[in-house]
């Protein structure tokens, strides 16, 4: 086990360990500390912090910018929505073809796709993900269009008169926890491996790990694929948390949230677009109590972090702990961030 | 038949606007390398701008004075402020853009309201048009943005300014090393770039409803003539512009918009993938 090599280990492990016990306890310590509503409050976080990964894995690691996450993440969601309204699955089916279709769907666009890069990836993804949202918003009887369709979830497991239904909260938790974590465990399990180093060194240069003989298309492929498992992973999840599919989940809006979650939590870093995720949505539940144009302050500080702390919250806190030893990206991510500046002229 | 050119030429005359929106985008995409997509939001404050100008002094024309001004200022503000200090990182700019598309419109969305508004026509003259009437400002608005976009293409190649812009953009240093002060034809560029951006709202602002989220349908469709035009050929911009939204009103014309929306959107991803430096551009190598 790696995981607990202590030599190995960390400053930035640690964090993680941290957060890992941390969501453990939550169904427990948060609803006697705040209250139920903030159970659910971090059971979207994670699976926005999923859709965040899944952005990471294309720009953090691969030097791929996607606009258009959103389009796999909606097709997750339509995924599983049909499956329960229009094929009448039950729920592990239905979980299985909103995954596939996402994934289908990202293993047809990366053909075309990855041909580009940097700001013509960006746009082209982008251009795929609002050719699928008009065509959801135009074929209104079938999606549900801006409004939505909802979908009645049936229950994950069944032996008799014992069920695990999502409508107990406490399940949902865990059942959100657990996909989400195994997502996470096999994101890192990849960029361990001599896939992910792969990813890494088309990142920093295409032309040179060309030459030593990796396939950069089919590497750039294999990243897009697997980056959009994971965006149709989470929109799986978020159309069984909110129980309702919609055209908007396909909106580009969606796909440039996650890619400011990125940045602002770390981009290159495992945990990273989880924290800038968990911090965007913890600030917009908080402040939105209390004044309603709170995106106006949640605006700011973007910029602020953008400005003051490119390197994201997680190059923050190696700052501040003084170990720059990134082992999982192999470099600092601020390079990989002028890079694309200075790249983009071309 | 009828419904065909009507819509043809609702398509040609708002194509027109967006070329001017683009054009904004463009150049600021051009020389400072910024992906902005508070751009659409800028074109929706211009609009916005008007019609608070008219609540206030009851005269629409005005705002062709003041608006452009009110945008090139906020633009020069905004690239001194937010987008200097990453100057170098084409990613974080997007985000820090992203920030302020959420700035601008949650402060729109505060002082103006969330529900859409309509502008009277300002004309409010029609010409009888076979069996139906056409407003006159349609026209106009074509006509002021064709204006506009010369005037722009004036500045660009006749003043001194427009050629220390395309030094700039040629190339940075040389630029600076003959004296161009840089710094200045960056503010300068995305003032610029905004104030088209706000002068096409206003131009727009009677035809269309004005709301705070009137950017967000605009900025794809700025994106698209600026990928299909080629990255940094404004002429070009322009044309794939017009002729995308001419395009959609014919198209228009047969099916639903949404339709339109897909076959320029198709459109445009055969041209990303089989000509990327855009139609108009002379084949190089």
């Amino acid at each position: 086990m790696r995981l607990l090599n202590f030599k190995k280990l960390s400053s930035l492990d640690l964090v993680g360990v941290g957060l890992l016990i941390f969501l453990l306890l939550v169904p427990y310590v948060v609803p006697v500390v705040l209250n139920d509503f903030w159970v659910n409050i971090i059971a979207e976080l994670m699976i926005w912090s999923l859709f965040a990964a899944s952005v990471n894995l294309l720009f953090g690691y691969t030097g791929l910018l996607s606009f258009g996450q959103a389009l796999y993440f909606g097709m997750g969601a339509y995924g599983v929505a049909f499956g329960f309204e229009y094929f009448d699955l039950s729920f592990w089916p239905a979980f299985l073809l909103g995954v596939s279709l996402g994934t289908l769907f990202a293993a047809f666009a990366g053909i075309f796709a990855v041909r580009l890069t940097w700001h013509y990836f960006a746009i082209i993804t982008v251009v795929f993900s609002l050719i699928f949202y008009f065509l959801a918003v135009g074929t209104k009887e079938l999606t549900g269009g801006d409004d939505g369709l909802p979908i009645s979830v049936p229950p994950v497991l069944k032996f008799g008169q014992f069920e695990l239904s999502l409508f107990d909260l406490t399940f949902q938790y865990y059942f959100i926890m657990v996909i989400v974590g195994l997502a996470f465990y096999m994101k890192w399990r990849v960029l361990e491996s001599p896939l992910g180093r792969a990813f890494v060194a088309i990142r920093e240069n295409d032309k040179r790990a060309s030459l030593i003989g990796l396939n950069a298309y089919k590497i750039r492929y294999l990243s897009f694929v697997l980056s959009g498992l994971l965006a149709s992973l989470s929109g799986v999840l978020f159309c069984l948390f909110s129980r309702y599919a919609t055209a908007q989940n396909l909106f580009w809006t969606v796909s440039g949230e996650g890619v400011v979650w990125m940045i602002v939590g770390g981009a290159g870093t495992l945990f990273g677009p989880a924290v800038g995720a968990a911090l965007l949505i913890v600030l917009r539940e908080e402040l939105s109590m209390y004044w309603e144009h709170y995106l106006l302050i949640v605006g700011v500080i973007v910029i602020v972090v953008v400005t003051f702390a490119p390197h994201g919250i997680m190059g923050l806190i190696k700052d501040l702990l003084g170990s720059r030893n990134s082992k999982l990206t192999g470099s600092d991510n601020g390079e990989l961030l002028e890079k694309q500046g200075g790249t983009g002229n071309e | 038949m009828e419904l065909v050119i009507l819509l043809a030429m609702n398509g040609l005359f708002w194509g027109l606007i967006v070329a001017l929106i683009a054009l904004g985008l463009s150049i600021i995409f051009g020389l400072l390398d910024i992906i902005n997509v508070a751009h659409g939001d800028f074109f929706m404050v211009g609009a916005v701008l008007a019609w608070t100008i008219i609540q206030h002094v009851d005269n629409f024309w005005l705002a062709f004075f003041i608006v452009p001004l009110v945008g090139l200022l906020l633009g020069a503000v905004v690239e001194r402020i937010v987008m200097r200090p990453i100057e170098n990182s084409a990613s974080l700019s997007i985000v820090a853009a992203f920030g302020l598309s959420l700035i601008i419109q949650e402060s729109v969305r505060a002082t103006f309201g969330a529900t859409p508004k309509r502008i009277l026509d300002p004309i409010g003259v029609t010409v009888p048009f076979f069996d139906t009437s056409y407003d006159v400002y349609r026209f106009v608005a074509a006509f002021i943005s064709v204006v506009a976009i010369g005037a722009f293409f004036l500045f660009l190649h006749k003043t001194k300014f427009g050629t220390w812009m395309r030094a700039v953009r040629q190339n940075r240093e040389m630029a600076v090393a003959m004296g161009v002060p840089s710094n200045i034809v960056f503010m300068v560029t995305f003032g610029l770039g905004t104030g088209l951006a706000m002068l096409g709202g206003v131009v727009a602002a009677p035809i269309t409803s004005v709301e705070f989220r009137l950017g967000l349908d605009v900025l794809p469709i700025c994106f698209i003539a600026v990928i299909i035009g080629g990255l940094g050929n404004l002429p070009g911009t322009a044309a794939a512009a017009v002729l995308l939204c001419f395009m959609e009103g014919v198209v228009t014309s047969f099916t639903e918009p949404t339709t339109a929306r897909i076959v320029s959107l198709v459109l445009m991803s055969v041209v990303l993938l089989l000509r990327p430096e855009g139609i108009f551009a002379e084949r190089k190598r």
